[in-house]
């Protein structure tokens, strides 16, 4: 008993030492310190400042008016009035309005054919046409929405017109004989800012904590290589318990980051922020856990600092996909969901998004939860293997010549 | 003339060399650009996400509101997984995941619409998720307006109306909207494009910069210049040449994978789309460049390209567009080859416009190149006394 006792002590100790080894690794290495601070601290404001203004308001529109009646300049000033068109002009005739199209002077195009009045007043259909600039969705989303409003308000007013001359208001001029009435959760205003930040903020601390460790673990590499296979900053403690030291390093360093982004950033830019401070801050413990332990899995392919950042930076984008934030996950193939299942940010996105956007709590749904710590542990065992084999590697790799130049 | 080319024959020769001895050159150069846009394109390979998981809350339970659950379980863009008896329950399966949206048919529904007391439809959408949120709006919206019309058809048609005649009384005026370039509102044409663009764009600037701060880090700089008889000039483009060929053989792979395989609209001039494309990757090696010869630090010089290449993704406005952000961020997007490639590819590929509205674009890609090589004289000198800094 007395023995085991001594041995557990020693591990705590060894824990303990690596611990405090990793602080001065981290703050001796001015690169490392930029990923560990300057990143999470910066990069949050960058991106919400990028996306701030939420929506595409006031898209400019050319118009084509054949027709050229009261109604048509009545249904053009609606146009103007809605949220997302700017008239900018009358344009005599489609060829010039589709020069203003290429010269990118207007994304949009309303035409309105010379009959549009004659065949609302015969009790016809009236039609009017849009072009609509494809480049980005954003744009034709905002079009969208309002050309609805437009067909629905000037439809009421003409009908309201027929019906009353029919002498059957009764049944739905303005008023139609069901209402609707639609609600938006988690982004009421539907701004872009308010539904990509909490996604990216995540990715933020993931991305950051990689990039930090592999860069670390490239400077030890590079201090191997010029010191015949050791490293002189290294300390001599059993892997397992090394591993766990410097995570909690790591996590100690996050703690204030993690605040700061998960709560102050959404304060700061008044985007969605309805969860429960204990539930998001209880969920993203293992978020922070596993991405250490992805780290160190991923440091065994880094054999030089700056290479890290050719290693990770471009997994950046290849992770936002995965998460399902853009592309929905029950549309992706069983091989990219599966891929998407082991990375840590796909579940601490599912998760944040949940709770801070969606107000739920960690018993709604606490799968993404469970899945983060299944996710950490694992990790924890392919990066423990993959440290030892690297390690069982470079020890052959050095042991025949101990003058190994410094070009690996 | 052939001497004239020897120095810068001799550092092409000795670029390669240095490239197939570090592995780390393959993966950034060949695996991660080529096996990326297959990632992309086989992501959104179905364009559209439809049947997004959805619910039905049904309190009424009369023949007019199974009829709705029938017709919006119809519909192709949501999927009722499941139905409901409460807003409670709904809520939950919303803050859960389970479901991107729900419709709600309140009580006595049927009774008060045909009674004409206004009975009102509500619809919730998740839209923490944009594209499953804006698609099952759009399908609940449907829903609610068609009902509504159906029964002011009916009781126009008791009341003696035709049913054309009471179709036009009931949507007296249309907007037909015709989106140009991508009519089957494909998501795929309009990520992968530039998504595709952007990871050539990032990947060649991190190269760029690492190779050249590489030789400053190993001190072979002093070698690199002597080969090229000492001009920094021969150099840079014995190390850019090479590099471009992957590049530009990576770009092609991209682009014939985007318009042969995948058959994405390219209305425009094929030749012009390519120039474009080479002359982005040009752009992209003389920016970093010119990073790099400015601060010359290795570290700090990969760092601020991948600051500017993992940015790029959003400030080249491939989906929030640059005239709604603020001045202050907009002004950035144009010191990003990616996004002249992006207007040009907009104009040619996806328009089917003539160059001539893309000549600003092939312009400013034109200056890169112009403006990299100013700062030249100071790799030069950081060249002749390399000093590594970590």
């Amino acid at each position: 008993m007395k023995r085991l006792f001594k041995i557990l002590g020693n591990w705590f100790k060894s824990v303990a030492k690596a611990f405090a080894h990793e602080f001065t690794l981290v703050f001796r290495d001015g690169g490392v310190l930029l990923f560990f601070f300057f990143l999470p601290l910066v990069y949050p404001i960058v991106y919400t400042l990028i996306y701030n203004p939420e929506l595409c308001r006031d898209i400019s529109v050319v118009v084509v008016d054949d027709c050229r009646t009261v109604q048509t300049r009545e249904l053009v000033r609606m146009a103007d009035a809605t949220e997302a068109i700017n008239i900018i002009g009358y344009a005599a005739n489609m060829d010039e309005a589709k020069r203003a199209m290429h010269e990118k002077e207007a994304f949009g195009l309303l035409y309105i054919p010379r009959d549009y009045s004659e065949r609302i007043g015969r009790g016809e259909q009236g039609v009017v046409a849009f072009y609509s600039d494809m480049t980005l969705l954003l744009r034709y989303r905002s079009f969208v929405s309002a050309l609805t409003d437009l067909q629905l308000t000037s439809g009421s007013q003409i009908r309201t017109e027929t019906l009353d001359a029919m002498g059957a208001s009764s049944i739905g001029g303005t008023s139609m004989p069901v209402d609707q009435q639609a609600y938006f959760l988690g982004d009421p205003t539907q701004g872009f800012a308010s539904f990509i930040m909490p996604g990216i903020v995540i990715l933020i601390l993931q991305q950051s904590l990689v990039l930090g460790i592999t860069m670390l673990a490239g400077g030890a590499a590079e201090r191997r290589r010029r010191f015949g296979g050791t490293d002189p900053w290294s300390i001599d403690v059993p892997q397992g318990a090394g591993m766990l030291g410097r995570m909690m390093c790591y996590l100690v360093i996050y703690i204030p980051l993690t605040i700061y982004i998960l709560h102050y950033v959404m304060v700061m830019f008044a985007l969605p922020h309805i969860g429960s401070p204990l539930d998001y801050l209880l969920f993203v413990v293992p978020l922070l856990v596993a991405s250490v332990f992805f780290g160190m899995t991923l440091q065994v392919f880094v054999t030089e600092r700056e290479s890290s950042m050719l290693i990770v930076v471009f997994t950046s984008v290849v992770f936002l996909f995965l998460s399902g934030l853009t592309w929905p996950r029950y549309a992706m193939s069983w091989l990219w969901k599966g891929v998407g299942n082991l990375i840590p940010a796909t579940w601490g996105i599912e998760g944040f998004i949940q709770i801070n956007s969606n107000g739920g709590t960690l018993t709604d749904n606490p799968h993404p939860y469970i899945m983060l710590w299944i996710v950490a542990v694992c990790y924890f065992f392919v990066a423990y293997l993959a440290l030892r084999y690297a390690q069982k590697y470079e020890r052959r790799k050095y042991a025949p010549n101990p003058d190994q130049p410094y070009d690996a | 003339m052939k001497k004239a080319f020897r120095p810068l024959w001799n550092v092409m020769r000795r670029e390669v060399q240095r490239m197939c001895n570090r592995q780390i050159y393959f993966w950034t150069m060949i695996v991660v650009p080529v096996i990326g846009s297959l990632y992309f394109m086989s992501l959104l390979n179905e364009g559209l996400p439809l049947r997004a998981p959805s619910a039905i809350v049904d309190c009424d339970h009369s023949s007019m509101s199974r009829q709705l659950y029938r017709s919006l379980d119809a519909m192709e863009l949501v999927d009722l997984q499941y139905k409901l008896e409460s807003f409670h329950d709904a809520l939950e399966m919303v803050n859960s995941g389970k479901i991107m949206g729900f419709f709600y048919i309140p009580q006595n529904f049927q009774r008060d619409a045909v009674g004409g007391r206004t009975p009102t439809l509500t619809y919730y959408t998740n839209m923490t998720y944009f594209v499953p949120g804006t698609l099952s709006y759009k399908a609940f919206k449907t829903m609610a307006v068609t009902t509504s019309g159906g029964i002011v058809q009916t009781k126009l048609v008791s009341l003696g109306a035709t049913n054309g005649m009471a179709g036009t009384i009931l949507q007296p005026m249309i907007v037909q909207d015709h989106e140009l370039g991508n009519p089957w509102m494909n998501y795929s044409i309009y990520l992968s494009n530039s998504f595709t663009a952007g990871l050539i764009e990032l990947m060649v600037m991190l190269v760029t910069a690492f190779s050249i701060g590489q030789e400053i880090k190993r001190g072979t700089s002093v070698d690199w210049l002597q080969t090229a008889d000492g001009s920094m000039f021969t150099a840079i483009m014995g190390k850019l040449i090479p590099q471009f060929v992957i590049f530009a053989a990576d770009a092609l792979f991209v682009m014939m994978l985007l318009y042969k395989w995948f058959a994405f609209p390219l209305n425009g001039s094929t030749w012009a789309l390519i120039g474009g494309m080479m002359l982005m990757i040009v752009a992209c090696q003389w920016l970093a460049v010119w990073v790099t010869s400015t601060i010359v630090n290795l570290r700090l010089s990969v760092a601020s390209m991948s600051l500017m290449g993992i940015l790029a993704f959003s400030i080249a406005a491939f989906s929030f567009p640059v005239e709604s952000m603020y001045g202050a961020c907009a002004i950035f997007s144009y010191i990003l080859p990616v996004r002249y490639y992006f207007l040009i590819y907009s104009d040619i590929a996806l328009n089917g416009l003539p160059i001539y509205y893309s000549r600003v674009y092939f312009a400013a890609l034109l200056a890169f190149p112009l403006i990299g090589s100013t700062m030249l004289w100071h790799l030069k000198k950081a060249c002749l006394k390399p000093v590594y800094v970590p």
